[in-house]
């Protein structure tokens, strides 16, 4: 009982930042953007290359793993969404799809279908009051609450966080008090990015490196978004929490290779019963 | 008469499919509250919107103290001292209030805490209820909170979309008062209303717009007593 909550805790923390950045995204620009499993593998991927073809320490590989990921999941606002502004959501979603499908198959063109890991020496788990964790969901644990808060103190308190909740909150009003939505929106796309980039930088320290590293996340991230409430990215944080402890208590009871259905399932249930979710607000239509 | 803050000639702008406002010529003088009245879909809001950036404006010079400002996007309008509180939608739903009045200072953040004084001086409301979400409020203080964001930049000319609609009688009157001290400040107003006679009452000059044109543009005390803009347009009856 113990032990699943703690797993459940550990694929909590894992999908938390890039729901938290789905949602940021979806808040501003009113599309899911299902290329995140991309973004993701792109992050694994530089980060890999950073670490064992450069040489660089670990900490240091993520770096550049979130600054590469960064720029890719920007850039892909610059050359495919931003001309394609004022398309429908479905026409950009269905364009989002695409998107994932060509980075992960040009991921798979360098660096082959190879399941890979980082330079890292094995460790036993440690065992704390019967409760078995390695010290990579350690660190994911710490990260994730970093940027759990990094977020809120973000959004809350700066005035790019302010401006984009403003942004997000009422487009054409904050171009009226004159600020650079422009601007605002790049912030957006690089800081997601960067969370995109450590996720995948944090799934290659749970899991493994490959090219679906990312695809394979996307659904248990769609539906912690949706949980919470799409566009609310503290939603995002506490339907990641339900997500990741609905996957594990399903272990107890099904095979594990259903897993991956608890996301359909929640999302099904979820859109019958509160369309908004969590912490979302009903879209008013007049 | 001085040289006027906003002058428009030849104006005409809309939505894409074909101009709802045509030919348009209008002057604000620096020092006044300048109302336009009209029937309904006479183009007053979309003029306003055309001044402020939202709309585009397809023909014609917008100049603001001589500087050219048509065609400018209205995160730029804004910044050359215009500042517009549309009629709908008009505050951040989700930020607070006090953070609606910090977007409100994007553009001159410098100036935020003596503005935030002269603003919560204005409306006391506002500063009791600073930690409150705008979505929260009442839909006089919501008003409120539009008005004082447009305020934080101490705006040259204020352009108002129907200030007093969906008010209560008394918050009309209130919010009247409002714009008659804010240009006692020394900010210019233009503004559309519905409420024409209130609004004539406190202004200066006055313009009549119908089908998209200007009808007359004269003083407002002269419109208020003229009879056939009575009769027209502000319900009096024959």
């Amino acid at each position: 009982m113990g032990q699943s909550i703690l797993n459940g805790l550990v694929s909590a923390a894992l999908i938390a930042p890039p729901a938290v950045a789905f949602s940021m995204l979806f808040a501003i620009l009113r599309f899911p953007n299902f290329a995140i499993g991309g973004y993701i593998a792109v992050g694994a991927f530089a980060a890999y290359a950073a670490n064992l073809w450069l040489g660089l320490p670990l900490w240091l590989a993520a770096l550049v793993g979130m600054a590469v990921a960064a720029v890719i999941t920007w850039l892909s606002d610059v050359i495919v969404f931003r001309p394609m502004r004022g398309s429908s959501a479905v026409t950009l979603l269905v364009v989002s799809i695409a998107l994932t499908l060509i980075i992960e198959n040009a991921i798979r063109f360098i660096f082959g279908a190879d399941v890979r890991g980082f330079d890292l020496p094995l460790t036993r788990p440690i065992k704390i009051a019967g409760l078995r964790i390695t010290i990579e969901q350690i660190y994911i644990l710490g990260i994730t609450l970093g940027v759990a808060g990094g977020t809120h103190v973000l959004l809350a308190y700066t005035r790019i966080g302010k401006a984009m909740r403003a942004t997000a909150d009422n487009f054409a009003l904050a171009e009226v008090r004159g600020i650079n939505t422009g601007r605002v929106i790049a912030f957006t796309w690089l800081y997601c990015g960067a969370l995109f980039g450590l996720t995948g930088v944090l799934a290659g320290l749970d899991l493994v490196i490959e090219p679906m590293v990312g695809w394979n996340l996307t659904i248990p991230i769609f539906a912690a978004a949706i949980l919470g409430g799409i566009g609310s990215p503290y939603g995002a944080m506490l339907g990641a929490i339900l997500v990741g402890l609905a996957e594990e208590f399903t272990t107890l009871i099904l095979p594990s290779t259903y897993k991956v259905g608890v996301g359909f399932a929640i999302i099904a249930i979820l859109l019958l019963l509160r369309p908004h979710g969590l912490l979302g607000t009903p879209e008013i239509k007049k | 008469m001085s040289l006027p803050l906003l002058a428009l000639d030849h104006v005409c702008a809309g939505y894409g499919r074909g101009d709802i406002v045509h030919d348009v010529d209008l002057r604000a003088q620096a020092e006044h509250i300048t109302t336009i009245i009209g029937p309904n879909g006479a183009g007053k809001s979309t003029l306003i919107k055309a001044i402020a950036g939202v709309v585009t404006r397809s023909a014609g010079s917008i100049r603001i103290g001589g500087e050219e400002i048509g065609g400018l996007p209205a995160s730029e309008v804004a910044r050359q001292g215009v500042a517009y509180v549309p009629q709908e939608a008009n505050v951040f739903r989700s930020l607070t209030v006090m953070e609606n009045l910090e977007m409100g200072a994007w553009i001159l953040p410098e100036q935020k805490r003596e503005r935030l004084d002269a603003v919560f001086t204005l409306f006391p409301t506002l500063a009791e209820r600073r930690r409150t979400r705008a979505g929260n409020l009442s839909g006089g203080q919501r008003q409120m909170v539009a008005f004082g964001m447009a305020l934080m930049v101490a705006p040259m000319l204020l352009l108002l979309d129907e200030p007093s609609a969906g008010l209560a009688p008394n918050m009309v009157e209130h919010m009247f008062e409002t714009i008659q001290l804010v240009n006692q400040g020394g900010t210019a107003v233009l503004m559309v209303e519905q409420n024409a006679v209130q609004a004539l009452q406190i202004s200066h000059y006055g313009i009549v717009m119908a089908g998209g044109q200007v009808k007359l543009a004269d003083r407002a005390a002269f419109l208020l007593d003229s009879e056939e803009v009575g009769e027209l347009y502000l319900g009096a009856k024959g």
